[in-house]
């Protein structure tokens, strides 16, 4: 639990640096102020952003009224749909790819079969390449099977995350072999060490893995784009990107829809805090 | 979870010593052997079959896609040409300019963004007033899904803007940003770093972190300030997390596609042109699938070297972590 702790502790040697909070308070404006403009925004009306845009004014950020119409029109249009199809889509891709990096983790994490470093390999670099790359082709090969404009066409390509098996692979290596060996004893088949053993010990690996597959589906953009036309199942990504494009005017809505966008994997990743801590990939701490 | 850990075994195994494993395999039944790989195979089944349907048969489906030439209409069927389509792409002044242009921009962005998350790691890691604030506040924009900011800043950028607002106050000229050539790539830069610098600072503020106190006493008694103290020791150290995310982030950033897909398609003349989105107008805006197959496959063939350099630092880094 050491690196759950580590974003409130940690601190460096002496006393309070005021060179570097000066700079820590300076450097996160620069930061905040377009997310909080662009909440301002989303709560206030169309005509009072326009008038705020030019010229320069405390108005910028200062609304002269507040309120939820902006969320309410937006909502009750094609967005709303969108945003459902959206948590349908990600609830069912993190449901399948957990099963699916589970399972494999715990084969190449705990089981000893031939050619296991190789698979290992396989799977993760595999899984690494950017989607994107091989979106294009892909889309191709669904259309010849039957996929595109189905749910499960939009779910599959999501259930994949190189990085979810491989976090799980190291979590599962750091449970004691004497575990498994104890149950295996009592003729629990692999199948129960995995579920009765594994899982129960595996809380915050496997919730930071569906937080990662969740956040890959949740703003996917170029696949939904390429593998699906009919509205009946467009993504709140392209509902937004579209509402853009063909009636920009309306500022409000616009804005609206980038926090509601938002406010999903900011609240998950926020509240799960173990975020910043356990994902620390780059830290050699897994 | 640190307490259940047993070093030994996972040095073993994360130094990809089978040697290990294939002693202790030897010891036990063979009946023993084959139930594990059957279950093995069971468990692996669905990544591996995932694997097929979903990288693997797109990659080949591009090669193979990428030999042939198509006619308009589709009623002549389609010739095998062999290289012939990677021929005209490296034979056309506008790829190499696509290329140039890509890689122009991943010189610059990535550098640019992890040194401004390293500077925001070095910050966050000082000992400063309700610490863990700043840095949620920096890592607010990277939860905001690249659409939804590509539009607030698409917004903020326009010719009356926001922004152009507070150049003009401050005395400066309006400028064009996204609308200009010589702007739009660098604009382009500023929305993608807003999101992505947080981010990484988040896992450099773990490296930094992760390296022993000791350390930067040492160097406190040794008299260092604090930019000998980053130079001798948290640059030498962070090395590797450093190489890691600049990694991923070129990975990342190698097929950028939201923000040129909604605010620049890829102009003005070509100016905001990258692989990515190159491949994605030539197979759809152009109809030209044979082509823009030809265009997916340099583009993966870039990204699995990239990839496999990824893989190898994300292997050599777990025996460090056991210790």
């Amino acid at each position: 639990m050491r690196s759950r702790a580590r974003f409130h502790t940690g601190n460096r040697i002496g006393g309070t640096s005021w060179v570097a909070t000066v700079s820590a308070v300076l450097l996160s404006l620069l930061f905040i102020i377009p997310a909080f403009w662009m909440m301002i925004n989303s709560l206030r009306p169309t005509v009072d952003i326009f008038e705020s845009l030019w010229p320069l004014s405390p108005r910028v950020i200062i609304p002269t009224s507040l309120g939820v119409e902006n969320y309410l029109t937006l909502f009750g249009g094609p967005f709303g749909r969108a945003f459902l199809v959206s948590m349908a889509v990600c609830l069912l891709t993190v449901m399948i790819g957990l099963v699916l990096s589970v399972a494999a983790a715990y084969a190449l994490a705990v089981l000893r079969f031939p050619g296991r470093n190789a698979i290992f390999a396989a799977v993760v670099i595999s899984f690494m390449v950017p989607f994107e790359a091989i979106a294009i082709p892909l889309s191709q090969l669904f259309n010849d099977w039957g996929l595109t404009n189905t749910f499960m066409g939009l779910v599959l390509p999501g259930v994949c995350n190189g990085l979810a098996i491989f976090n799980l692979r190291q979590h599962f290596l750091s449970v004691p072999t004497s575990y498994r060996e104890a149950a295996t004893v009592d003729g629990a088949s692999e199948l129960r060490v995995l579920w009765s053993v594994f899982v129960p010990v595996s809380g915050p690996a496997i919730s930071n893995s569906a937080l990662l597959i969740f956040l890959g589906q949740w703003s996917s953009y170029l696949w939904p784009l390429i593998a699906v036309s009919s509205p009946s199942l467009q993504v709140a990504p392209l509902a937004l990107a579209k509402a853009f494009t063909e009636h920009s005017a309306d500022y409000g809505a616009t804005f609206a829809g980038a926090m509601a966008l938002a406010i999903v994997p900011a609240t998950l990743m926020l509240i799960l805090q173990r975020f910043f801590g356990r994902l620390a990939i780059g830290s050699g701490e897994k | 979870m640190q307490s259940r850990r047993m070093p030994d075994e996972r040095l073993a195994v994360g130094l990809g010593a089978s040697r290990a494993g294939a002693n202790r395999a030897r010891r036990r039944p063979s009946r023993q052997r084959r139930r594990e790989a059957l279950w093995a195979a069971i468990f692996l089944a669905p990544a591996l079959a995932a694997i097929l349907a979903l990288r693997l048969a797109p990659a080949a489906e591009a090669l193979v896609t990428s030999l042939y030439r198509g006619f308009p209409g589709g009623l002549r069927p389609q010739v095998f040409v062999g290289l012939g389509n990677y021929q005209t792409l490296f034979l056309s002044q506008a790829y190499w300019e696509t290329i140039a242009r890509t890689i122009v921009f991943n010189l610059v962005i990535n550098p640019l963004q992890i040194a401004m998350a390293l500077l925001l790691a070095v910050v966050m890691t000082r000992k400063i007033p309700a610490r863990s604030i700043w840095r949620v506040l920096v890592f607010i924009p990277a939860t905001i899904p690249i659409v939804g900011s590509s539009i607030a800043w698409g917004i903020a950028l326009q010719p009356q803007g926001p922004v152009n607002a507070i150049l003009s106050a401050l005395g400066g000229s309006v400028q064009p940003f996204f609308t200009s050539p010589q702007q739009s790539m660098a604009s382009i830069i500023l929305v993608a770093s807003w999101v992505g610098i947080g981010y990484w600072m988040i896992f450099l503020i773990s490296g930094i972190d992760a390296i022993p106190e000791e350390l930067f006493e040492a160097a406190k008694l040794d008299k260092a300030g604090p930019i000998r103290t980053f130079f001798h020791v948290t640059i030498p150290l962070l090395k590797r997390p450093l190489l890691f995310v600049l990694v991923a982030d070129t990975v990342a950033n190698f097929v950028l596609f939201v923000p040129i897909q909604v605010l620049t398609g890829g102009g003005p003349e070509s100016s905001t042109t990258m692989q990515m989105f190159n491949a994605y107008r030539t197979t759809f805006g152009h109809s030209s699938k044979n082509m823009g197959a030809a265009e997916v496959v340099i583009l993966s063939l870039i990204m699995l070297a990239f990839v496999a350099i990824q893989f190898r630092l994300l292997r050599e880094d777990s025996p460090r972590g056991s210790k």
